[in-house]
């Protein structure tokens, strides 16, 4: 404190040590996928080998054209839209509301109820098809987009981050709102939800991620193209078990099929703003 | 597949668990899952923490900074392997030419190598998962309240202590939950294996949940998959359990 | 509180556990042999199974609409094609509707077809399958016998002799028909003809030729080599086996006997070892190279590689030299070997008979030469049948590409594909081990016997 200046110029450094790492450390997670974006730019003809495994000498779209050719994915791409919007609204108000009632209130059974509810983030996928089949068939609902969307309207996982984001709020803040006569609902609107956005989105593109790559569920649970999501398509690309990999075509249909949640974080990732540092380390 | 004529249900008792844990194979499937377990859970849980450090910031262009951890977790699983296994390829993979490029000697056949190849999956899910797991600490710094940190300015507590001393230890309820996810997690992703791998060379490769598949689906032995998939959800619930008793008796 | 609490969880799953493990299926055989198709199934089908198709069908009837899950396994669009040929299906038999539904991988399309059934629904009625599924499939009783359809046919021996002999046999068990070929494909080996040319040297007659020729086409170039032979192994039976077969030995003899531990089988295994630890013409141990062998061989970096027949459109495409196709050499001069892969039709026995009897219409339609021609040349499987390759479309087609009937060709060298009971884990046993002896863990010998050994076990169960 004693020398400010020394103290800023510190701090500088810090910064530049801190954007160096960042970018070394972002380049290097990223050459992957900058790989293959260009290598879906290379046409399938040029094969790729020693040396020369980045750019060929022409750069082209035919591997999209192909791609998009192979498969309704216009049709594929509202359906995978709308199966996890319906997911993620449903999903936002069942584990607000179970969060809720986790983080705020005493009540008989608690702990075994919660621990029912982590239980069901255990329970291997593959065990949980033909149940699930079984009641889509019941329901009469088979070949639907709601036929896909249904298994997952509860979330143990979204509850359980919910509970975590909840019971992280001051009790004084809560003690101040019943005392204000908040109603529960006016609760979870003015006291637990605002501190709890960031959590709200991390689980948002979490839960969006996650569906809109799942593929053994739908194509199981589907068998027309008027109800089927992106990943049919996709998984046309990556089980090309009888030939080698056709590495052009599998990186422009993967980035075909991933560029709308690269868009979605761009926007969304806003919400994770801090302002701590800057206000309180200047 | 419900094998009727060979497979007619009968009371065994503990004859699937006693069967599973006297099979040399089976034992090495739980210490290829320990390992895996142990060498991705701990390294991306400290990875996104860091991320979360290194991009919680307010810059211009800091969200292409967090794209660019988070996006291997947009990625189909399927897809992002198979383009790990064109990086691991000898010779002339990225992967290698950038660890030849290091100063590594060793042998370049990652997915072949019994030593090397749970290595390799091993890679590719930190590469996936730790964007993830940054995502959820980012929101968890966003929940800490300001006035701590300004009185630790106050204080003259420089960076690094304050990151040790507030911001770590109030993010402890994030922490557990990351944890708890990680480990959930690394039991039940098994897409890259299926991709890199196959479980091999000689199931070297092979951990719980591709065990529990290739029972379930490839032997088709239903008894042995139930007696799995029990094992599977003991451990994972026992962990889950005894992590949240511990953690949270500290605030009772 | 919280401790008794854990307490009382470990109770609870404890118990659970042992309900599970209780109620599990152990494998106790029930011996009895599959139910003889009944022979009604075939009289009724007969009147529809007439094979003049050109004819009207008695108008009277019911209309009947059937699924056909199918996978895709090539570059190629499969879906378009199956479209094209149920329009013509379809105005040749107003009364039926076919509905193709892609179900993703081979695995996949096994997965779809469990879990429909396991919940209570009606599987599709046709469904293209991997051929060495033949086992399971029949166990799980999910599929139907034939020879009810070919007893019916007007020349139902002609019908089947008509189709490579190679193709069918893993169609056959306990003297009944279960699948018709429809993609299929086989293991060859491919050679740099340009390379083997500037070398001087002939494509090889033997194993010794071979590795000599892969030896003397590894080169090295700086740092890097140029591998004069690449052959996958990270799934390594199937490539394997025509090492075997032209070692003189087959690894299986029927669904029951696997042969893993005869000495010509070891051999073969010692000839993969030897290529890399004795000619330095491939690169040692294990290799996961599926993927790559085909690019690395189509960009003219290796000299040789083994893989699928599926691969050749893919090279042919890339290649800038002049490709090779033949099947593998085998140990003594002038012999070769190859194997069949890929998937055949089956009809499944939870459908209702209606549709039974419209999916094996659909199945004797694609049978047409024209159409075996047709799905070969776009999607570059091979014809299964012999009278396909007299069409005028593959007339063309094998002038242009006459590196198809060299896949065809490799077939007459064909021993058949690993099939038998408990496939999954027999498979899984035998991989284990021979990765083993590859990555230099085991000998060959030590490794085989091993392998026999765990495998009789598998199959004791399964084979009274």
């Amino acid at each position: 404190m004693e020398k400010p200046g020394l103290r800023k110029s510190l701090w500088q450094i810090g910064t530049w040590l801190t954007n160096i790492l960042a970018t070394g450390l972002a380049l290097l997670w990223s050459v992957p996928v900058i790989w293959a974006l260009v290598a879906s730019f290379r046409p399938a003809s040029d094969a790729l080998s020693r040396g020369d495994v980045w750019f060929s000498d022409t750069l082209t779209l035919e591997n999209y054209l192909h791609a998009w050719s192979m498969a309704p994915f216009g049709r594929y791409y509202i359906n995978t839209i709308l199966v996890v919007l319906t997911i993620l609204v449903v999903q936002l108000v069942t584990i607000v509301l179970a969060g809720f009632a986790f983080a705020n209130y005493q009540f008989f059974g608690k702990g075994w109820i919660f621990f029912f509810v982590l239980l069901q983030m255990m329970i291997p996928t593959s065990a949980l098809l033909a149940p699930n089949f079984s009641t889509i068939r019941t329901l009469g609902i088979f070949d639907t987009r709601l036929a896909i969307a249904i298994p997952y309207f509860g979330s143990a996982f979204g509850t359980f981050l919910m509970r975590q984001a909840f019971i992280s709020v001051p009790r004084d803040l809560v003690d101040a709102g019943v005392i204000d006569g908040c109603s529960w609902w006016q609760l979870i609107f003015h006291v637990y939800l605002p501190p709890s956005i960031p959590s709200l989105v991390a689980f948002g593109l979490s839960s969006a991620t996650w569906h809109w790559n799942e593929f053994l569920w739908p194509l199981i649970i589907t068998n027309s193209d008027k109800s089927r999501p992106l990943t049919a398509g996709l998984v046309r690309f990556t089980q090309l078990g009888e030939i080698g990999a056709q590495w052009s075509l599998l990186t422009a249909a993967t980035l075909m099929v991933a560029a709308p949640l690269f868009i979605v974080f761009l926007i969304f990732q806003r919400r994770f703003i801090q302002s701590f540092v800057h206000s309180g380390l200047k | 597949m419900n094998i009727a004529r060979f497979r007619e249900p009968t009371f065994i008792g503990w004859g699937n668990y006693v069967k599973l844990f006297s099979d040399p194979y089976f034992i090495q499937v739980i210490k290829n899952t320990l390992v895996y377990v142990l060498g991705t859970v701990p390294i991306s849980i400290i990875l996104g923490f860091l991320f979360a450090l290194l991009v919680n910031r307010k810059v211009r262009g800091i969200g292409f900074f967090r794209l660019a951890f988070f996006h291997p977790m947009v990625l189909p699983m399927v897809s992002a392997a198979t383009i790990w296994l064109f990086l691991f390829t000898p010779d002339y993979g990225l992967f290698n030419t950038a660890l030849r490029f290091l100063g590594y000697t060793g042998p370049e056949n990652w997915t072949g190598n019994p030593n090397l190849a749970l290595l390799s999956v091993i890679i590719v899910a930190i590469w996936k998962n730790s964007g993830y797991y940054m995502v959820f600490y980012l929101a968890g710094l966003q929940n800490l309240p300001e006035d701590v940190f300004e009185a630790a300015a106050l204080d003259g507590a420089n960076s690094w202590q304050t990151l040790w001393k507030i911001t770590f230890p109030m993010l402890r309820r994030t922490t557990l939950f990351i944890t708890i996810v990680a480990f959930i997690d690394s039991f039940r992703t098994v897409d890259h294996i299926f991709v890199l791998t196959s479980g091999g060379p000689s199931r070297a490769s092979t951990v719980l949940l591709f065990d529990l598949w290739l029972e379930r689906f490839e032997y088709q032995n239903i008894g042995s998959s139930a007696a799995i998939t029990v094992i599977f959800v003991i451990v994972l619930l026992a962990f889950t359990v005894t992590n949240f008793i511990t953690s949270e008796r500290k605030e009772a | 509180m919280k401790k008794k609490f854990l307490y009382q969880i470990f109770a609870l799953l404890l118990i659970l556990g042992l309900l599970a493990g209780a109620c599990a299926p152990a494998k106790e055989p029930v011996q009895e042999k599959p139910a003889q198709a009944e022979p009604t199934v075939a009289e009724e089908a007969a009147p529809t199974a007439e094979a003049e198709g050109e004819q009207a069908e008695e108008p009277a009837m019911e209309p009947v609409t059937i699924q056909v899950f199918y996978p895709v396994a090539v570059d190629a669009p499969i879906a378009e094609i199956l479209k094209g040929y149920i329009e013509d299906f379809q105005a040749e038999y107003p009364y039926i509707t076919v509905e193709p539904v892609f179900s993703g991988g081979y695995g996949d399309v096994q997965t779809a077809i469990q879990t429909t059934i396991d919940g209570g629904g009606e599987p599709p009625a046709l469904a293209v399958m991997l051929a060495t599924a033949l086992y399971d499939l029949i166990n799980a009783d999910y599929i139907v016998p034939l020879d009810g359809y070919i007893a019916g046919m007007e020349d139902g021996d002609a019908y089947l002799a008509d189709f490579l002999p190679a193709f069918l046999d893993n169609s056959y068990y306990d003297d009944q028909l279960w699948s018709i070929p429809f993609q299929r494909s086989a293991v060859v080996m491919y050679y740099n003809v340009d390379k083997f040319a500037e070398a001087g040297l002939e494509p090889p007659t033997s194993w010794q030729t071979w590795a000599e020729a892969a030896q003397q086409l590894t080169t090295k170039e700086g740092d890097a080599t140029n591998w004069g032979l690449q052959f996958p192994s990270g799934w390594p039976y199937w490539l394997f086996q025509p090492l075997a077969i032209g070692s003189g030995q087959n690894i299986l003899e029927d669904d029951c006997t696997v042969v893993f531990d005869d000495p010509a089988v070891i051999e073969a295994v010692q000839f993969y070892i030897d290529l890399s630890a004795v000619y330095g013409a491939m690169p040692p141990g294990v290799q996961s190279v599926w993927p790559t062998a085909t690019t690395d061989f189509a960009s003219g970096s290796t000299a040789m590689i083994t893989h699928s027949s599926g691969s050749l459109t893919g090279i042919l495409d890339q290649a800038e030299f002049e490709v090779g196709v033949m099947p593998y050499p085998g140990k003594q001069e002038g012999t070769y070997a190859s194997v069949p892969g890929g998937g055949n039709f089956y009809i499944m026995k939870g459908a209702p008979q209606e549709k039974q009897d419209a999916a094996w219409l659909f199945v004797e339609f694609l049978s047409r030469p024209e159409y075996v021609a047709d799905y070969s040349i776009n999607t570059g499987y091979i014809a299964n049948r012999a009278s396909a390759y007299d069409t005028e479309a593959m007339q063309a087609y094998t002038a242009e590409v006459p590196q198809a009937l060299a896949t065809r060709d490799a077939l007459q060298y064909a021993g058949a594909e690993l099939a038998t009971q408990n496939l999954g884990q027999v498979r899984g046993i035998f991989h284990d081990y021979l990765q083993r002896a590859y990555n230099g863990e085991m000998s060959a010998a030590d490794a085989m016997a091993a392998a026999q050994a765990e495998a009789d076990t598998a199959l004791a169960d399964f084979c009274p």
